[in-house]
Order: structure tokens, then C-alpha cells, then sequence
């Protein structure tokens, strides 16, 4: 087949929909930069703080809380605003608290800088929309990919550069300087992506989806399943509320968890404000399906909600491993094997979190060759290996044989990543939008969980519970129903024709 | 007459018909039938009519040949994926609505156009049956004679009945509709009022059974007896249908694959679909791909554009795809772009259209950024054509904009695109406007139809209208276009702001135009263009109005610059 004439990505240039594509890639590296601006800074933030190491791993557990019902709001107001509106606001937002982090005198001061960081995290699904409303089917996948590995690449980029510039700066105040400067940039570049996005090609118009704030499922035991799977978001949450709590002690007793932030009266404030939340949730969930749902729905309109439940809770390991590690990794390597801040940060940030520039699209390019239950199956087999290999570093490893393992994992994290965003549009391709929300969210979870495990237990812990989760999903991604596809077949005379692929 | 006797395997019909206008000075009726070849013959069916212009009516002929005529070539250009009865009932919804507003367009006429409607469409091994008024649909077995319609007459005393349901009569239409399983041998017969009036069913029954060999001759034999020996005071028509052959019932399963259509894939220069081999993409978007092609029969040049994968599954895209291409089916005008039959059958879900070698509205709007008010009513009145052609049929554009209209290399100017275009008379179902679901540019439609209004010809004037103002001045005619919740606030900015050598009884004619109650528009598209060329006394020019009327925003701009320069001043003299 040759594709000569057919328009390519032209990913060099910088005109139409490419200069959309780059603008919006950055945005959200920009995003990741901000929230993970605090982790290659452990030493110098803890020292001139007199933070404990729990009230460490309490902020970074706080980074990433608010994501999860941020992204609700983020998808409710991007169908309502578009956009470019949206992405320049977040940027807006997401400065505020990188100049009140830099500026903070005491530890509520930080936490709460870092529990509001959390909300930029949600930018992911923006970029995602933008990128829809200006690709045609054909090469939308791709440029996804590229949006979503070059943007992630920002929190390497955070553990690669912020240190350099703490240190450029010097001085106990070194970090201030280097997170506000994050925050300053956030700021301009929001008014450059306002500037120069549009939310549409010239002449189309932008559409709010039909129905929003819920998915449609095909029966009624789906409806239950569904109900039950939003359930662990709003546990998660309230676990991190539990955690931050005067009560933390009751469920966590072995632990030190450090200061809690907060008092009695604010915990059952949160935790109603949750039960609330989730209530408001199941009555949308019921909204939407109750009327379709009273006669059976028709075959061709069918689909498995088993199947969007399999591919959120592997992308919880997958993708929500990622966030937990990139958080604690720097802090864990400068420790472990006693390494400057920038050389420590940069190693974690280059091993780790760069991967993602060519291991994501793998997985996408590996679904598509080896089928989807397969390679699914290779990316979380690998995870569990991975993450079980490296919950045995310690300071006795050499440096080399820790790079390796880390690589190793993360090549198998990322391309897990990649593999469920390939099977996301294959479910239902009307759902595509929904379905891959509800798998991000589980990330988010994953990563809140993680982080829990983390701050309550040690390293050794926070890696045998990632492995074991990953291995826990190899078996059970095996009840995946391979997602069945017309392809199409090019005879040689140029005749296409339709086969069924079963 | 002998259609497809030859085979077996086909649905086969035999046929004659005959028709007078009698006593009366005109005929009337109208009757007729098509049987296409396949794959339609397959997919669609043969399609058979008989009408009866109402004889009080100003123009029953005009109506009833109009409803006849249009069912039968409309009917074979519906999508393949629909159903008989969804098709049927489209079109004459539509011819309905069209003879409805014919028939009042002129309030001093006191008859409109009305006509009664009996047609059967016998596809696989189904009779459908659709029906309004007094003409009759007969089916003819060895157990007898079967009317299988229903008069709609009401009878006010034994002698005098008048009709109470017709097409034309009401803007809303009952019409019967049933199924009829075929057999071999049946004999349907077509008639109105002037025949069956005027034979008992025992005479048509013998009438056909003894000439059941020359249906042409039955059907003579008929008329002239009720018109003889009957004496018939109506116009007399009827038409015999005989079932020859019938389909094997797997036929069904042809039937699936031919309206189930699945979308194409990306197709690549040099691949061939259904003879079409494809040249070069043209164009892609979120919704849909267009290629350039070659018909390989004859060597022509189509454009080809197929659906987006995206909407693989969702019923509303694909059903606002297929009306698009009934829609360019139904148009046939210099300025709309033509879609081409479907000759072969098809493998793929996709439409077929001529190919325009050009540049689009907007790109014409780069080149030429101050154009003479010449050069600019020469397009305007093009569009304004090819909109009257969808007016015509009753249907509103609804999503004019400047990347939807093309300029040939000869400089002919063509509406390209239908895909959101509503045809009176039809439900809201393939009214894929939401109030919050959009389906025109913003920029260019009428206020009314962005707030969930269905709209009317005045909304695409006032497209039209922003477009002309667009040409002229390359900018948009109001303050703050995108934001949905202001837009009956939209504040129109005078043309002269841009283009002060414009004349003011342009600016007059393009504000009126715009106006944000169509009341208050041009209700028809040809005054606009008339004032577009000529001076209109009632746009005066406003070259005495006060600055605060001709420009609010210069006026208040420049009072609010005067008044802090003041305060300047002001403090400068308290701090001294």
C-alpha cells in the first residue's frame, strides 16, 4: 500500500493542526512540570523546612488527592467552554499555587499549595478534547500518543532541570526560586496558548456531547457494576481524609504519619461532603441509563461494562504507579545510593519518566501487532516483574544495576499505558470519551493508593504492592474480550474489500 | 408491458394501465410505476401510483402529477438503509408539506393544491400500501376481489360525500399504511373514483378475469365501461399490476448486506471501491474524509466522501449521512453541488458527488480582501440560486457558511454542503439541532435557530447576509460573535466602519438583513437581492445622524478618553 500522496503528520511543522498539536503538548508538559516541581527538591525543601519524612510523603500524597474530582469539573467545563479557555485557565490556576509553595513559612502553608497543585493534574483530558476537534480518525490516535508521551515528559523534565536551577540560584532559598519560576512560566505560557489556540478548524463548530456526567451501560447488571466501580474514587479519598486525620492512628497504627493536618470537625466535614458527592454520582448514573435500559438493548448497541472496568483498573497500576514513583523516586535514589540532589533527580527523572517518550506509543504499536488481551498481558507480567525486582534496591545494589531495573519497569509501565489507550476507542467508539475519562481517573486513584502505601509502610512495601497488584490484573486482564474488528483488505488490482476479523 | 420476466429468482411484474379525463375538459389523474434494475430492484422495489387531483381544485392536475411524479423518482433516491414505510413516509411528509404551502402561498386562490394518494411498493415478498383520499388500491385472487384501502370520505347524506383527508389539505397528514404478503399471480389494481364509482366489484372482476392475459386491454375495457355503460361524471384511471415472479425469501439476507453498509477504511491513492479508484485525499476532518476519484466506467472525476470512524456506532451520524445524500439527490441546480445516482451496488457506506475544481468562499475572501460591490452581489446572487433550489422543495439550508460554498475555476459558485438541512413536513427526528448540540457554525447562523427554534428560509437569509457583509469587509457584522447566551444581544456594526466608500443603502439593506427578529428580515431572499443593487429611500444616508448613533463605541471610546484627560488635568491643578 503506498500512502504517498496522502497527507502525513508532518510533525516538524508548525502550521493548521501540527501547530494545535504542539501548542497543546506543551500545555500539558507544562502541567506535569508544575505538579511535580516539588519532588527532586526532597533534601533542600525538608531542610530549610525542618519537614519530618512524614510530613514529606503526607505532600506528596496531597499533590495528587484533588485530582480526582478535578478532573470531573475539568470535563464538565471544557464541554462548556471549550477548550482553549480551559487549558489557559488551569495554567492560570495551576501558578497560583507554585508561588504560594515557594513562599510557604509553615507546613499547612505547603500542604495546602500541594493539595491545590493536584488540580492541574486534570489537564490531561483537555488537550485530549482540543486534539479530537482538529484530527481526522486516521491519524488522531497518533497524535494522542504524541500529546501524551511528549507531555508526561514533563515531570522528567522537572527531575532533570529544577534542581540545576535551585542550585543556580543557591542558597537555602535555592528551591523557592527555581518553584516560582515553574509558577511564572505556567503563567505566561497560559496567555501564549489563550492567544493562539482555537478550539475548532476554521468553520466547524464546536459540540457539547449529548449526554455528559455519566456512561451508558447495555443492561442492568451493568448498571450495578458500574455504581460499584465508582465506588473505590470516592474510598480512596476518604482513606487520604482518614490518613490526614486525628483518626489516622486507628487505621494505620504502626505508622508515623506526622502531622495531621486536619481536625475532627473538618474530617466529618470532608467525609459528608464525599458520601455526598458519591450519591449525587450514582443518581447521574441512574439519570442517564433508566430510560434506555427499560426495553433490551439492541445487540449492535451492546458492549461489556466488564470490559471498561478491566482497562481502569489496569491503567491504576499502570499509569497510577507512575505517578506514585515519579514522586518518590529522586527523593529515593539521592537517599539510597547518597548522590548529589541534581545528579540523583536527573537519574531518576532520565530512567524513569523520559521512557515515556517512546515506551507509550510501543504499547499502542504493540496492541496493534500482537492483539490487545496479548500485549495488555506482556505490559502488566513485566510491570509485576519490574516493580518486584526493584522493591529489593538498596543501598548495597550498585548504581548501575538500580538504573537498569528502573528501566526495565518503566518501559513495561509505559507501554502498559499505551496498550489500554489503544482498546479504550474499540469498546464503544461513542463512548470513547467517557470510558477513557473513567480509566484516567482510576490512574489518579492508583496513584493516591500508592502514595498511601507508601507513606505508611516503607519503600520494600510500596513496590511489592505495585507488583503484586500488577500481577493480580495479569490474570484477571485474561477475561478481556478481545474486541472484535471489521479489517479492511486491498485486493491487487487496488479493490478494497471487508473481512471480519474474529 | 414485460419487466424482468426472464428471471426466476427476481421480483417480476407484468403491467398495463389506461387513462381518460371522460366528461371533463382536463385529465386530472396521474398513475405510473417504476421498476429499477438491481441492485435497487433489491433494495427499493418496484413502486406503483395512482393520484387523483382534486376536481375543485385550482390545479388537481398540477397537484396530483406533482405528489405522483415526485413520489416515484424521490422514492428510488432514499437512502438504501431505509425502510419502505420510513422512506415512503418521508417523501410524501415532504410533498405534503410542499403542496400544503404551494397551495397557501397565494391567500387571494380558494382552492389550494390537493390530491389524493394511492401507491404500493412491492419489495421482496411485501405489498406496502400507502394511501390518503378516495383512489383505491384492489387486489385481485382466485378467492375474489379484495379492496385493500379505505375511503376517506365522509358522507354528509346519501347523495353527497366530500373528502376529508387529502395531501395539500393540512400541514399535518394521516396517512394509512399496511403490509400485504405477495403471491404469484396477484393482480393489483390502481382506479379512481371515475372507475370504481361506476362498476360494482362483480363487473371488475370479470372485466379483468376474462382479459387476464392483456392487462392493457383490462385495464381500456375497464375505463370504457365505467365511462359507457357506467356513465361515468369523473376523469378515469386504472392501472393492473400482475405478480409474475417472486423472490426466494433468503432474499432477505441480500437485503442486509446491501442497506447494512459498513464504513469504508482509509483509503490510499490507488485502491479501488466499487469501481471508484481513489486519486488523493482532498480533505479530513473529525467527521468525515473526502477523496478525489475516478469512475474507472467512465473515466470521470467524483469526489468520494466517506464517514468518519469515529461515529461507527452512533445511529444519528449515520442517519444525518444518509439524508445528506437524499437531500443532494433531491436538489438538481447549477449552484448546488450534484450527487451522483448510485449506479452499482455498493460495498460501502459513502456518497458520491461531482468534483469541484476551485477554491472555497473563504479562501476567495483571502485573495480578495476589499472586492468591489460588483464583484460581490455577482456571488451573492449565485448562493442566493442555490439556496431558492432548496427552498423551493421546502428545505433550509441551515448551515450557510463561507467554507461550504465553492468557486468553480469557471467562476460558478456552488453550495457544497447539506449535512444539517431541514425538509419541511418531516419529524423532528432528523432535526439534529439540539438547543445545546449545535450543528451550524455559530458565526453564521440566525439568533432564532441557535436558541432551539426550528428556523426558516429568513434564517438562511440572514446567513446569507452575514456572509455578503463578510466579503465586503472581511470582518464579522457584530461585536462578541462566539458566546451563545448574548446572541440576541448581538450589536451590528455598521459596514462603513470597514468600508467607508460602501454606500449607506447597502449598510441599510445588510442591517435589515441581520435583524435579529425575522419579522423584521426581508421575507424573501429576492428583496434582499434587489436592494443589494438598488438604492432603497428608506436607507437614507445617515451622514447627519449624531456620532452616538452611528457609533456608540467611537462616541463613548472617545467621551471616556476626554473625561480622564480632564481628570488629568483636574489633578494636576489640585496638586499643585
Amino acid at each position: 500500500m503506498s500512502s504517498s500522496t496522502i497527507e502525513k503528520l508532518k510533525i516538524l511543522s508548525f502550521s493548521g493542526r501540527t501547530r494545535i498539536l504542539h501548542l497543546s503538548w506543551f500545555a500539558f508538559f507544562l502541567t506535569f512540570f508544575i505538579w511535580f516541581n516539588h519532588a527532586p527538591l526532597k533534601d533542600p525543601i525538608m531542610k530549610s523546612m525542618g519537614l519530618a519524612l512524614a510530613d514529606w510523603k503526607t505532600l506528596l500524597l496531597l499533590n495528587v488527592a484533588l485530582t480526582i474530582p478535578a478532573r470531573i469539573i475539568v470535563g464538565i467545563l471544557v464541554d462548556k467552554y471549550g477548550p482553549k479557555r480551559v487549558f489557559s485557565g488551569l495554567l492560570v490556576f495551576g501558578s497560583i499555587p507554585c508561588f504560594l509553595f515557594a513562599m510557604a513559612d509553615d507546613f499547612t502553608q505547603m500542604a495546602l499549595s500541594r493539595f491545590l497543585l493536584g488540580g492541574v493534574g486534570a489537564g490531561f483530558v483537555i488537550g485530549i478534547r482540543l486534539i479530537s476537534e482538529w484530527y481526522p480518525a486516521r491519524q488522531v490516535g497518533v497524535a494522542q500518543g504524541i500529546y501524551a508521551g511528549w507531555g508526561n515528559f514533563g515531570s522528567s523534565a522537572a527531575a532533570m532541570t529544577i534542581p540545576l536551577i535551585a542550585l543556580l540560584f543557591g542558597g537555602d532559598d535555592g528551591w523557592r526560586y527555581a518553584i516560582g519560576m515553574t509558577g511564572v512560566l505556567a503563567l505566561a505560557y497560559a496567555f501564549i496558548f489563550y492567544r493562539n489556540v482555537h478550539d475548532t478548524p476554521k468553520g466547524s463548530t464546536y459540540f457539547k456531547p449529548k449526554k455528559s456526567g455519566a456512561m451508558e451501560v447495555s443492561s442492568m447488571g451493568d448498571l450495578w457494576f458500574y455504581i460499584l466501580m465508582t465506588l473505590p474514587m470516592y474510598l480512596a479519598l476518604v482513606v487520604l481524609t482518614l490518613k490526614l486525620s486525628p483518626y489516622g492512628t486507628l487505621l494505620f497504627p504502626a505508622a508515623s504519619l506526622g502531622t495531621p493536618l486536619l481536625t475532627e470537625t473538618a474530617f466529618f466535614g470532608v467525609v459528608g461532603g464525599l458520601v455526598i458527592l458519591f450519591l449525587v454520582n450514582v443518581y447521574r448514573i441512574y439519570h442517564v441509563n433508566h430510560e434506555h435500559l427499560k426495553e433490551p438493548v439492541p445487540d449492535i448497541h451492546r458492549y461489556k461494562f466488564k470490559q471498561v472496568a478491566l482497562l481502569s483498573l489496569t491503567y491504576m497500576v499502570t499509569f497510577g504507579g507512575e505517578l506514585a514513583v515519579i514522586s518518590m523516586l529522586p527523593g529515593f535514589f539521592i537517599n539510597t545510593f547518597d548522590l548529589s540532589i541534581a545528579t540523583g533527580a536527573a537519574i531518576a527523572g532520565a530512567v524513569f519518566a523520559s521512557f515515556n517518550l517512546f515506551a507509550r506509543p510501543l504499547g499502542g504499536y504493540l496492541s496493534d501487532r500482537l492483539g490487545r488481551k496479548l500485549a495488555l498481558s506482556v505490559c502488566l507480567g513485566g510491570t509485576a516483574v519490574g516493580f518486584y525486582i526493584m522493591s529489593h534496591i538498596d543501598s548495597s545494589w550498585p548504581l548501575a544495576g538500580a538504573i537498569l531495573a528502573t528501566m526495565f519497569t518503566s518501559l513495561f509501565v509505559h507501554a502498559g499505558n499505551g496498550a489500554v489507550y489503544a482498546v479504550v476507542p474499540l469498546i464503544r467508539r461513542r463512548l470513547t470519551g467517557q470510558i477513557a475519562g473513567m480509566a484516567g481517573a482510576y490512574g489518579n486513584v492508583g496513584a493516591v493508593i500508592f502514595l498511601i502505601i507508601f507513606s505508611v509502610t516503607g519503600v520494600g512495601s510500596f513496590f511489592i504492592a505495585l507488583a503484586a497488584f500488577a500481577l493480580a490484573m495479569f490474570f484477571l486482564i485474561q477475561f478481556l474480550d478481545e474486541p472484535k474488528g471489521k479489517m479492511a483488505e486491498v485486493m491487487p488490482d487496488g479493490t478494497v474489500q471487508m473481512i471480519d476479523v474474529e | 408491458m414485460n419487466i424482468h420476466g426472464d428471471m426466476s429468482a427476481q421480483l417480476s411484474i407484468t403491467s398495463g394501465s389506461y387513462s381518460s379525463r371522460g366528461i371533463k375538459e382536463e385529465n386530472q389523474d396521474f398513475h405510473g410505476l417504476v421498476a429499477p434494475d438491481e441492485p435497487l430492484l433489491t433494495t427499493k422495489g418496484i413502486a406503483a401510483v395512482v393520484c387523483d387531483g382534486m376536481s375543485a381544485s385550482y390545479a388537481g392536475r398540477e397537484a396530483s402529477e406533482t405528489c405522483g411524479k415526485g413520489f416515484l423518482a424521490d422514492y428510488l433516491s432514499t437512502p438504501e438503509s431505509w425502510t419502505v414505510q420510513k422512506s415512503a413516509q418521508k417523501i410524501i411528509g415532504a410533498l405534503n408539506s410542499w403542496l400544503y404551502s404551494k397551495g397557501h402561498q397565494n391567500a387571494q386562490e380558494r382552492y389550494g393544491l390537493v390530491t389524493t394518494f394511492s401507491a404500493a411498493v412491492f419489495k421482496s415478498n411485501t405489498a406496502h400500501i400507502f394511501h390518503v383520499g378516495d383512489s383505491r388500491i384492489y387486489r385481485l385472487r382466485e378467492d375474489g376481489l379484495e379492496q385493500l384501502t379505505r375511503d376517506h370520505r365522509v358522507w354528509i347524506s346519501p347523495e353527497k360525500n366530500y373528502l376529508n383527508r387529502a395531501i395539500g389539505i393540512d400541514i399535518h397528514l394521516d396517512m394509512d399504511y399496511r403490509k400485504a404478503p405477495l403471491q404469484v399471480g396477484d393482480i393489483y389494481l390502481f382506479s379512481t373514483d371515475g372507475v370504481h364509482d361506476y362498476l360494482s366489484d362483480a363487473e371488475i372482476l370479470r372485466i379483468i378475469r376474462q382479459n387476464q392475459e392483456d392487462l392493457e386491454r383490462a385495464a381500456r375495457l375497464l375505463v370504457e365501461t365505467a365511462l359507457e355503460t357506467g356513465n361515468s361524471q369523473d376523469n378515469l384511471t386504472a392501472q393492473l399490476i400482475r405478480i409474475e415472479t417472486l423472490p426466494l425469501q433468503e432474499a432477505d439476507e441480500l437485503y442486509h448486506q446491501l442497506t447494512e453498509l459498513p464504513f469504508p477504511p482509509d483509503l490510499q491513492s490507488g485502491n479501488i471501491i466499487d469501481g471508484y479508484k481513489i486519486i488523493r485525499e482532498v480533505h479530513a476532518s473529525k467527521r468525515s474524509q473526502c477523496y478525489l476519484a475516478i469512475d474507472t466506467e467512465n473515466n470521470e472525476q467524483v469526489l468520494i466522501k466517506t464517514p468518519s470512524v469515529n461515529f461507527e456506532d452512533d445511529p444519528d451520524y449515520i442517519e444525518s449521512f444518509l439524508m445528506e445524500e437524499w437531500v443532494g439527490r433531491r436538489i438538481n441546480n447549477h449552484h448546488v453541488l450534484k450527487t451522483y445516482e448510485k449506479t452499482r451496488k455498493r460495498s460501502f457506506l459513502y456518497h458520491v458527488t461531482e468534483y469541484l475544481e476551485g477554491q472555497t468562499l473563504r479562501e476567495w475572501m483571502h485573495d480578495h480582501p476589499e472586492p468591489g460591490l460588483a464583484e460581490v452581489r455577482a456571488i451573492v446572487e449565485q448562493i442566493a440560486r442555490g439556496l431558492l433550489a432548496f427552498h423551493r422543495m421546502e428545505m433550509v439550508h441551515r448551515d450557510l457558511k463561507p467554507e461550504n460554498i465553492m468557486i468553480d475555476r469557471h467562476g460558478v459558485v456552488k453550495i457544497i454542503d447539506f449535512g444539517s438541512t431541514k425538509i419541511g413536513g418531516l419529524e423532528e427526528i432528523f432535526t439534529p439541532l439540539e438547543h445545546d448540540n449545535l450543528v451550524g457554525t455559530v458565526d453564521y447562523t440566525a439568533p432564532e435557530f441557535i436558541q432551539g427554534e426550528p428556523g426558516d428560509t429568513r434564517s438562511d437569509l440572514y446567513s446569507l447576509a452575514v456572509i455578503t457583509y463578510e466579503m465586503l469587509s472581511g470582518h464579522l457584522p457584530y461585536t462578541n460573535p462566539s458566546n451563545m447566551r448574548t446572541i440576541r444581544r448581538r450589536e451590528y456594526i455598521p459596514i462603513r466602519q470597514y468600508r467607508p466608500d460602501i454606500p449607506e443603502w447597502v449598510n441599510g439593506a445588510l442591517k435589515k438583513a441581520m435583524m435579529a427578529d425575522p419579522d423584521k428580515r426581508y421575507q424573501e431572499i429576492s428583496e434582499f437581492l434587489y436592494d443589494l443593487s438598488h438604492p432603497n429611500p428608506a436607507f437614507a444616508s445617515t451622514r447627519s445622524r449624531p456620532l452616538i448613533e452611528r457609533n456608540p463605541v467611537k462616541f463613548w471610546r472617545t467621551a471616556a478618553i476626554i473625561m480622564l484627560l480632564a481628570n488629568f488635568v483636574l489633578l494636576t491643578l489640585l496638586l499643585r
